[in-house]
């Protein structure tokens, strides 16, 4: 028993992030109703980013969020400037979005491997390598702090859609896209900023990401792999199921890494979104009209 | 003195054909008028083309003097035009209060926002008890009602109603003819297009006959109503014919 409270703790300290990398990704597909599949290497972009501020200038990987999440929310604007708005029109938006995000994740990633190479890279600050003490129980630093930070970041995101005046006009083009321009939202522009919001978190992922994992850029496959099925679970859109499916197959993982072997425990999201597709394919949190 | 002014627009969806042909149509302020026409006339693309949430490939369409052809819809929304569509597209997840909330998105001053939502809460008391209630858990006759009081909320000069009766109980439908009258009687300028052609002729001034993407016919309500062709044509039980046949 204690030995299983040990591992839903580790799993559960890994959940927060898990569900601030899948909340970016389920707001961009619940505005936009894309799958953005550069979510991930864009990602990682941001670790390099909190890796080498934290190498040369010695800036906590914590502390490095303020400089990944404005920089990534820019990055994000261009990219939907630079090529989202120019398909908004177009019948096929669907199928040409995902070609679209593909590309841009090969694109990125050979950027990134012709700079800073595979080798893998993880920022090593103090707390990475401590642990709590709670009784018996040892809970990592590193994980705990992220994870906090995680749900911080969450508990604003949900703050601002729920009271803020873009918040309102976000969540409306996520519940009826025709109904929010009938009321005059300007669905392009907030679909611009809901992108721009999502890969501001995708940026402060990278944060935690530089140093809770070792990286490189082609570990996006991995990440988006993973990401797509906490989302499948949760209901595709979905922000408080984005939560919810982070943090319950983060510690399903782990307790399958503990029990059966760890070579077993990343199968386990797979496992999960092949049983929820067939079962309940709107996701747990999600309805049917979404998929 | 007209105050919309439709002159001869052809529209369409993204590379399809046009759904409307040319089409003409003069609105006078303070007026109802009823759009009538069988499927797939162009009744429901006029009112998108209006409140530009569709722009005539050609064409104008004039509010006040004003060219509004190739604006936004929050942009004609603020100079007074309003549109509730036929799905009634509400916001299922929000409360009726939120929902009334989005109808004025587009104010400014939030202390007035929240005048007009009480307001039109006192308009439907209905809507009032149930202000917590998510809209998707509202009957049909219950969320017209609130496709309409949302649209309320900004005070339109124009309102535009797709098929407010579609799909409700008749005793319902009746309700929303109550208030399409009481829009009527408040001098709001009133475009319906209304698939129960009897009734929706019944609460207005004017009406319209679209076939074929233009204005086929149009002049006062009860001379339409008493009009041999459109008798047979669309209020009658007898087997249809096109327009052209019945000229």
């Amino acid at each position: 028993m204690t030995q299983a409270i040990q591992v839903i703790i580790f799993g559960a300290t890994l959940g927060g992030v898990y569900a601030l990398m899948a909340s970016g990704l389920t707001l961009v597909f619940g505005v936009m109703r894309i799958v953005n599949i550069a979510h991930a290497i864009l990602m990682i972009l941001a670790a390099y980013i909190a890796f080498y501020a934290f190498q040369l200038y010695n800036l906590d990987p914590i502390l490095s969020v303020f400089i990944t999440i404005p920089v990534m929310f820019l990055v994000g604007i261009i990219i939907y400037k630079l090529f989202f708005s120019l398909i908004s029109a177009e019948d096929r938006k669907g199928e040409l979005t995902v070609l679209l995000t593909f590309s841009l994740a090969i694109i990125v990633e050979g950027v990134l491997g012709a700079q800073f190479g595979n080798t893998y890279r993880s920022a090593n600050p103090g707390y990475a390598s401590e642990a709590i003490l709670v009784g018996s129980f040892i809970i990592p630093k590193g994980q705990l702090y992220a994870t906090i930070l995680s749900v911080l970041l969450i508990g604003l995101l949900w703050l601002f859609l729920k009271y803020s005046r873009i918040g309102y006009a976000i969540r409306a083009t996520m519940q009826n896209q025709s109904a929010a321009q009938v009321v005059g939202v300007n669905v392009e522009r907030m679909s611009m900023i809901a992108f721009g919001i999502g890969i501001a978190l995708a940026g402060a992922s990278g944060s935690m990401m530089s140093f809770l994992f070792t990286f490189y850029p082609g570990k996006h496959w991995e990440f988006i792999a993973i990401l797509l099925s906490l989302i499948v679970l949760g209901g595709m859109g979905s922000l408080g199921g984005a939560v919810i499916g982070a943090f319950l197959l983060a510690i399903l993982s782990a307790l399958v890494g503990s029990y059966i072997g760890f070579t077993w425990s990343p199968i386990t999201f797979f496992l999960a979104l092949f049983i929820i597709l067939l079962f309940r394919p709107q996701g747990l949190l999600g309805k049917k009209e979404d998929i | 003195m007209s105050i919309l002014v439709v002159d001869d627009i052809s529209a369409g969806y993204g590379s399809g054909p046009d759904i409307l042909k040319g089409l003409s149509l003069e609105v006078e302020e303070g007026k109802t008028y009823c759009i009538i026409g069988p499927n797939g006339a162009g009744k429901s693309t006029l009112l998108k083309a209006i409140c530009g949430l569709l722009h005539p490939r050609q064409g104008s369409v004039t509010y006040k003097g004003e060219d509004i052809g190739k604006k936004r819809t929050d942009e004609i929304l603020m100079k007074g035009i309003s549109y509730v569509p036929q799905d009634r597209s509400l916001f299922p997840d929000m409360t009726v209060k939120e929902n009334l909330r989005m109808g004025g998105y587009t104010m400014r001053d939030r202390k007035e926002l929240e005048n007009r939502i009480d307001e039109v809460l006192e308009m439907f008391p209905i809507l009032g008890e149930r202000s917590s209630q998510s809209s998707k858990t509202l009957s049909g006759g219950e969320q017209q009602m609130l496709a309409i009081g949302r649209t309320l909320v900004l005070n339109p000069t124009i309102i535009m109603l797709d098929e407010p009766s579609l799909g409700l109980a008749p005793k319902v439908a009746q309700y929303i003819f109550d208030t399409i009258d009481q829009l009527k009687d408040s001098g709001m300028t009133i475009l319906l297009v209304e698939q129960n052609a009897r009734k929706g002729l019944e609460c207005s001034d004017w009406g319209c006959v679209l076939d074929l993407g233009i204005n086929r016919f149009e002049g006062p309500a009860d001379t339409i109503l008493q009009d041999p062709r459109i008798q047979e044509l669309y209020l009658g039980s007898q087997k249809r014919k096109s327009v052209e046949e019945v000229e």
